[in-house]
């Protein structure tokens, strides 16, 4: 069986790791650009199980689990230092509550932090503006560069065939199937086809005659010069304030900070914009006083590539029966790239999910209406 | 000379601001980074303060020798990034809405 993954980035190269797992042996991952170029190389390497879906949680249980598992067989470098949700306001801290509530339902265990457990956890958070925190010690960090590699490289070695700087424009379809892609560098025959493109996936499949709800999103991360080791969790996220302004420091020292600003959708990868970096800095500075004497060296952009209901789309893209999508996935793409990578290849092998939840997340739930809904939202 | 030379390879810096040697490119290589994108990211070429001024062209040579692509086909993919030299947050937070 030939197997075509358009999409090389972190989902795409899980997703042939584990058909080859399975023992396909004709497997071949597309890219518009180089490996890794899309959100893949431009996010931050956080990843958490405190989400406020049980979808969410679920599904990231399972892919950390999975990131654990693979970590000395890939010589993945991951650590677990948690993620320190910081509420400003104590009617947040009540929304926190109910949510660690949620998630001891599916054994994540989250937890309340009074101002000396979050003193305890930083010491350098400003606490005279904070009510509490909620974290989440599941949470964690990886440099995702070196991962990434580690990844590319063995799947090359397993025999996936990954093909940079082929972009697919059409693919043409025989009844019920796919049959080719039609690419700018020639055409690709399979039996099976699989769109990890993120937001490309909506043009991509668009082709076929089939809407795909996905939006990319302009992010604007920035990073500092390194500095000694300063702060303990994996990422301190600022909640009450809009946009969640947030901030982690790598393995090296520099410090990543970002937020979800308003922007144009779609707006081209190098729409720079200055006015980002005081947007970021200046709540992240109340919190972290610190911020405000660090220097600035690099800034870049990515997408989120976001769908209605801020979960991924994956499985069959009806009415083909050799197509599936593993897009949309709102910012949470590498974290959930491993489950990603099982549940694509159980989709393909044996017709279903491997895990039932994830049944939840096919295109078709748009066709009917039926979007995931956030059982805890937060404040 | 060849030996020389290759001793050479591991004093050799290439990218001052992150200690990174003809060498340390070299074996990326042969490890199987055959994308000059991802070879830069990997040993994080250009991202220091001096944002790529000295490593890159270096860099680039040794990775179009070694793949047989020429230099400018191996640098379309490279930008540089926003600032052009580094600047204290300070100057950014004045007068910002939070």
């Amino acid at each position: 069986m030939r197997t075509l993954v358009v999409g090389a980035g972190i989902s795409g190269l899980f997703i042939a790791y584990e058909l080859v797992q399975h023992g396909l042996r004709d497997v071949t991952v597309v890219d518009a650009s180089y490996p890794g170029s899309g959100a893949t190389l431009r996010n931050l390497g956080c990843f958490r199980t405190s989400f406020t879906s049980p979808e969410h949680v679920v599904l990231l249980k399972e892919s950390i689990r999975r990131w654990l598992q693979l970590k000395d067989r890939l010589d993945f470098e991951i650590t677990q230092k948690g993620y320190l949700w910081v509420a400003r306001r104590p009617e947040t801290l009540e929304g926190f509550k109910k949510l660690v509530e949620f998630h001891h339902q599916f054994g994540v265990p989250t937890r309340i932090l009074s101002l000396d457990e979050v003193k305890e956890v930083e010491p350098r958070l400003n606490t005279k503006i904070v009510a509490g925190a909620m974290f989440d010690p599941t949470a964690g960090k990886m440099p995702i560069i070196e991962n990434f590699v580690k990844l590319y490289i063995e799947v090359k070695k397993l025999g996936v065939k990954v093909v940079p700087y082929t972009k697919v424009t059409k693919l043409v379809s025989r009844g019920s199937k796919i049959a080719a892609a039609e690419t700018s560098r020639g055409t690709i025959e399979a039996d099976v086809f699989v769109v990890a493109a993120a937001g490309d996936s909506r043009d991509i499949i668009a082709t076929a005659g089939v809407d795909v709800p996905i939006v990319d999103i302009p992010r604007h991360p920035y990073v500092t010069e390194p500095y000694a080791k300063t702060i303990n969790p994996a990422l301190i996220i600022d909640w009450d304030t809009p946009g969640s302004p947030h901030m982690t420091q790598t393995k090296l020292g520099s410090f990543i900070l970002a937020r979800d600003l308003e922007d144009v959708p779609r707006a081209p990868l190098h729409s720079e914009r200055v006015d980002a970096i005081p947007h970021i800095l200046k709540p992240l500075k109340e919190l972290l006083p610190f911020l405000s004497r660090v220097n600035i060296v690099r800034y870049w952009m990515g997408y989120y590539d976001m769908t209605p209901d801020h979960h991924p789309i994956y499985g069959p893209v009806a009415p083909y029966e050799n197509l599936y999508i593993a897009a949309g996935f709102s910012g949470h793409g590498m974290m959930m790239a491993p489950v990603t990578g099982k549940l694509i290849a159980s989709w393909i092998l044996d017709g279903k999910p491997y895990i039932d939840i994830a049944s939840n997340l096919t295109l078709e739930r748009f066709r009917v209406g039926r979007l995931v809904k956030e059982l805890a939202v937060i404040g | 000379m060849g030996e020389a030379v290759k001793k050479l390879d591991n004093v050799v810096i290439i990218c001052r601001c992150n200690d990174v040697t003809v060498n340390d490119i070299k074996k990326a290589i042969e490890m199987g980074i055959d994308d000059f994108e991802l070879l830069r990211k990997y040993l994080r070429l250009g991202f220091g303060p001096c944002q790529g001024r000295s490593c890159i062209v270096l860099a680039a040579r040794i990775f179009a020798r070694a793949s047989g692509k020429k230099i400018d086909e191996v640098l379309s993919n490279y930008r540089v990034r926003p600032p052009i030299v580094p600047v204290s947050a300070r100057y950014f937070t004045r007068g910002a809405e939070a």
